[in-house]
């Protein structure tokens, strides 16, 4: 048991590590491609005291080591500064767009997973058989397809073309929403959802369906299999009770870097959908040179990375005592 | 030896490939890809970049509904410029390039057998129904009992405008003042050239006959000379000095003079002044129509209709960029009639445009095939800098172990952090986009995966007693993980070299997508992101479907590929009875 803490303790650990360098790497990456993070403000024809004092509110004006260790510490404490575009602090920009982006990622997610690993595990037990090829041929396709072109396509058809759905956004302005939950659980806003959680969906299929098949052809070979065979279990209960329970494993595990990697990964589902989330936001504060706030996303959207394969990790030492903590 | 060791590890892959009918079709559909890319200069039908013109008989029609006065696009006359209509007592004729000949009667456009070739620029009907027209190089012909007669001319000038006088008696004029007159007696023809008043070499635009047979000519330089029924040529002064492109008269006297910036000048009829309008347009207009009734309507390039309504003048609004060269006003239709070159913009596929063209006439079956090349180009190149990376990175840290593998295997973990596109978005931000940023975008953040899975084949590989004997037998370190164990790994490496290269492809296609691939080359996420940009996508299907049909079959014939190889590297998924 306490070999399981101390590998616990240390993945934590290396976590946090992996984020301090990633803050670091992050900090000296801007610092090089942009030397003067101001010059998008000062463009606007401000005189030069009114520079030099927006400078020093950025702390511009000290030696770069100081500024590293000023940017450590408003990060540590949750401050990630003010944006130049929407002038506003970028933590209460940034954890609206988080929202929104998980209100479509994670039901799209959940969907491709639910559907996806029971057909990949049926695809599995019917083998070689044209179902089984089908069934592959379709979900590699939707793999094949980026998002932002099977997403202007279904706009095309479902919106344009048939009208039954709408074009993009979140929900049909104007719109005051009164609270989080009042914002989410409208008719409104689940018609929004449909097309964009679709296409996530489809995208997404195809990783689950095809690792369910593939860990269940391995798993087919163990002796446990053979064994319950030998009892004269039904394929189905063998299928569903003893392969697929072992085989979920793998599909447990992507299913948390997907959701990790959801946050900031589908840049280009917002942007065709125009859905106000994190992705299209640090689009936008690049074409901007918002650097405040394109910074502060990219570590938001690292953080969730490392916090879900750290879960992974907790998950992987819960599910399968075959892990060994070395 | 390391040749012939890269062969043998070369042949299982190869062999599962043509063993397997998917991963046969992904190897052809990718190896037609690979062509299409190699050859995309002689593919093209068109240059990528380059703006299309066409020409055809572009017809605009008048219609009112309530108080909205649209003119629209009807089918066109052909796919020849037509220069110029007249009509009279129920029938029109319009004359093009080409000698083509349309006529109108009853509503409808019917292309007429001529025997001339050259352009044909004026056209004039008279009462009993005969039409000359005139065209390039001195081309003539008269249209008597149904059928078109070519005219021998004195000289080979360019012949601009024609009028009848009479239905014996026409008026031909054209470039450096020419002015013929044409007197038929029963079926001979008498060609009388006139002296100009002038005679500097003007050039006369059009004619037009007015109630007293005597017939108006305008030119150049604001010239205007009529021609009394008489013979003689006298010069009238009207209010401009710009050049006038077009006069029409109508059967009351009401007249209506257009020109060059905007010029329009009226008169009521044949007693009062020449009046100069006030034209809401500032470009040339190239030809007019008065009724008797008053209505009068002039015409130009990019579209321009104007309509008189009242004491001013209107721009009529027209979507159509067509240049129009000709109006004619029927017994119950109004026509603008054209066009020149124009702007080939957001075809439908045509047999000219296999893939239709896009907002700015560009080829869009020559924009995809040279999009491959970037495809491609990004794809293996990513793909062979990632799997060179994390190969080795896999390989050093699997086989030394130790410090050396944590610290390796760190990185990793930090790199597993880091999300593909905010990253490129990053990259992008802080440096200009290229080629250069995108490749390494792709290839800075996939090697993490290849490193892992080598590193813990590596690790099984080096317990094994073929390693454990080349060691004993005094191997080096190097020659050990290169010639002993990475020929074990090959399956894996081309597994995933493979599967990157579908990556890598959509990657770049994504960040061309997103405006963020290298400015002035042709990609297929970048003829998308043009098609996203113009807001044209919601009715050009042509223009989004083929990339992305492109990007799919790409990607799809490499997962078929990576598929069998997955069979080589890990030989219990192969299908068992």
């Amino acid at each position: 048991m306490s070999s399981r803490r101390s590998y616990l303790i240390r993945r934590v650990i290396h976590g946090v590590m992996a984020l301090f360098i990633i803050a670091t790497l992050l900090f000296f990456l801007f610092r090089l491609g942009l030397p003067d993070p101001t010059a998008a403000l000062i463009t606007e024809g401000l005189n030069p005291e009114e520079r030099e004092r927006i400078r020093a509110s950025f702390g511009l004006d000290r030696p770069i080591w100081m500024q590293y260790f000023i940017y450590l510490g408003n990060v540590l404490q949750g401050d990630f500064g003010y944006s130049f575009h929407y002038r506003a602090p970028v933590a209460d920009i940034i954890w609206e767009r988080l929202g929104n982006t998980m209100i479509l990622m994670l039901p799209a997610i959940v969907l491709a997973y639910a559907v996806g690993a029971p057909l990949g595990a049926w695809l599995s037990w019917r083998r070689g058989s044209r179902a089984d090829t089908s069934g592959i041929f379709v979900g590699l396709m939707f793999r094949s397809a980026p998002m932002f072109w099977t997403g202007m396509i279904a706009i095309l058809v479902f919106s344009i073309g048939l009208g039954w759905l709408p074009t993009s956004g979140m929900r049909t302005l104007p719109y005051e929403a009164s609270g989080f939950f009042d914002k989410i659980f409208t008719l409104d806003f689940l018609h929004h959802l449909i097309l964009p959680a679709l296409i996530v969906a489809l995208y997404y299929l195809g990783s689950p369906l095809l690792i369910m098949r593939n860990t269940m052809l391995e798993v087919y070979g163990e002796d446990f299999i053979e064994m319950a065979r030998a009892k004269g279990l039904p394929e189905r209960r063998i299928l569903y009770a003893h392969a697929a329970r072992n085989a979920l494993l793998p599909v447990v595990t992507q299913l948390a870097v997907t959701i990790g990697l959801a946050a900031g990964g589908q840049v280009v589902v917002e942007v065709v959908f125009s859905w106000p989330g994190l992705g299209r936001e640090i689009l936008n504060s690049v074409r901007t040179s918002d650097f405040p706030l394109a910074q502060a996303s990219f570590l938001v959207m690292a953080a969730f990375v490392v916090t879900l394969n750290l879960l992974v990790d907790i998950l992987y030492t819960m599910l399968d005592p075959r892990v060994s903590f070395k | 030896m390391i040749m012939s060791k890269i062969i043998k590890g070369l042949q299982e892959p190869l062999r599962a490939i043509l063993g397997d009918r998917l991963a046969l079709i992904g190897l052809a559909v990718l190896l037609s890809i690979v062509a299409m890319a190699l050859f995309a200069p002689f593919l093209s039908t068109h240059a990528p970049l380059a703006v299309n013109e066409r020409e055809e008989g572009s017809l605009m029609v008048r219609s009112v509904q309530g108080e909205q006065v649209r003119w629209e696009l009807a089918p066109a006359l052909g796919e020849r410029t037509l220069n110029d209509a007249h009509y009279v007592d129920g029938v029109g004729m319009a004359v093009g390039n080409a000698g083509v000949v349309w006529r109108f009667e009853n509503g409808e456009w019917t292309l007429q057998d001529n025997t001339l070739t050259e352009t044909l620029n004026a056209v004039a009907i008279n009462a009993e129904g005969d039409a000359l027209a005139v065209g390039e190089n001195g081309a003539m012909a008269l249209w008597r009992d149904q059928q078109w007669h070519a005219i021998e001319t004195p000289t080979a000038v360019n012949l601009l405008g024609v009028a009848w006088s009479n239905p014996d008696v026409a008026m031909v004029v054209g470039e450096s003042e020419t002015l013929w007159q044409l007197t038929w007696q029963d079926d001979d023809l008498d060609i009388n050239v006139l002296e100009s008043p002038v005679d500097r070499g003007v050039t006369l635009n059009a004619a037009a006959v007015d109630t007293d047979e005597s017939v108006w000519v305008v030119g150049e330089r604001g010239l205007v000379l009529r021609l009394t029924p008489e013979g003689d040529v006298l010069r009238e002064r009207l209010p401009t000095n710009r050049g006038l492109n077009h006069i029409h008269l109508a059967a009351n006297g009401a007249g209506l003079v257009v020109g060059e910036r905007g010029t329009i000048l009226t008169r009521e009829s044949i007693d009062s002044e020449w009046l100069a309008a006030t034209s809401p347009d500032s470009r040339a207009m190239r030809a007019g129509w008065i009724t008797e009734e008053g209505e009068a309507f002039a015409v130009g390039r990019s579209g321009i209709i104007l309509e008189r309504q009242g004491d001013n003048w209107v721009l009529a609004t027209t979507e159509e960029e067509r240049h129009l060269r000709a109006m004619m006003v029927t017994a119950d239709g109004y026509y603008a009639i054209g066009s020149d070159r124009f702007v080939n913009r957001l075809a439908p596929p045509s047999s000219e445009h296999w893939f239709g063209t896009d907002h700015l006439g560009r080829d869009l079956f020559s924009q995809n095939v040279h999009g491959s090349r970037i495809a491609l180009l990004v794809g293996f190149l990513g793909a062979v800098l990632v799997v060179l990376i994390g190969a080795n990175v896999g390989l050093i840290a699997g086989y030394f172990r130790g410090r050396t593998e944590t610290v390796l295997m760190r990185t990793v973990d930090v790199m597993y952090g880091i999300p593909f596109e905010p990253f490129a978005l990053i990259l992008v931000l802080l440096f200009e986009p290229s080629l250069f940023i995108v490749i390494l975008a792709v290839s800075l953040l996939t090697w993490r995966t290849v490193a892992r899975l080598i590193r813990s084949q590596v690790l099984s590989l080096r317990e094994r007693p073929f390693v454990k004997a080349a060691r004993v037998a005094g191997a080096s370190d190097l020659r050990i993980m290169y010639l002993h164990i990475f020929p074990n790994v090959m399956p894996l490496v081309f597994l995933e070299l493979a599967i990157i290269v579908g990556v890598s492809i959509i990657a770049e296609a994504t960040l061309s997508f997103l405006g963020l691939g290298p400015p002035q080359s042709i990609s297929w996420g970048g003829i998308l992101h043009n098609a996203r940009l113009s807001g044209a996508w919601r009715d050009a299907w042509w223009w989004n479907l083929p990339p992305g049909l492109f990007i799919m079959m790409t990607v799809l014939s490499v997962f078929f590929i990576s598929r069998s190889l997955e069979l080589v590297a890990n030989p219990r998924l192969r299908a068992r009875r």
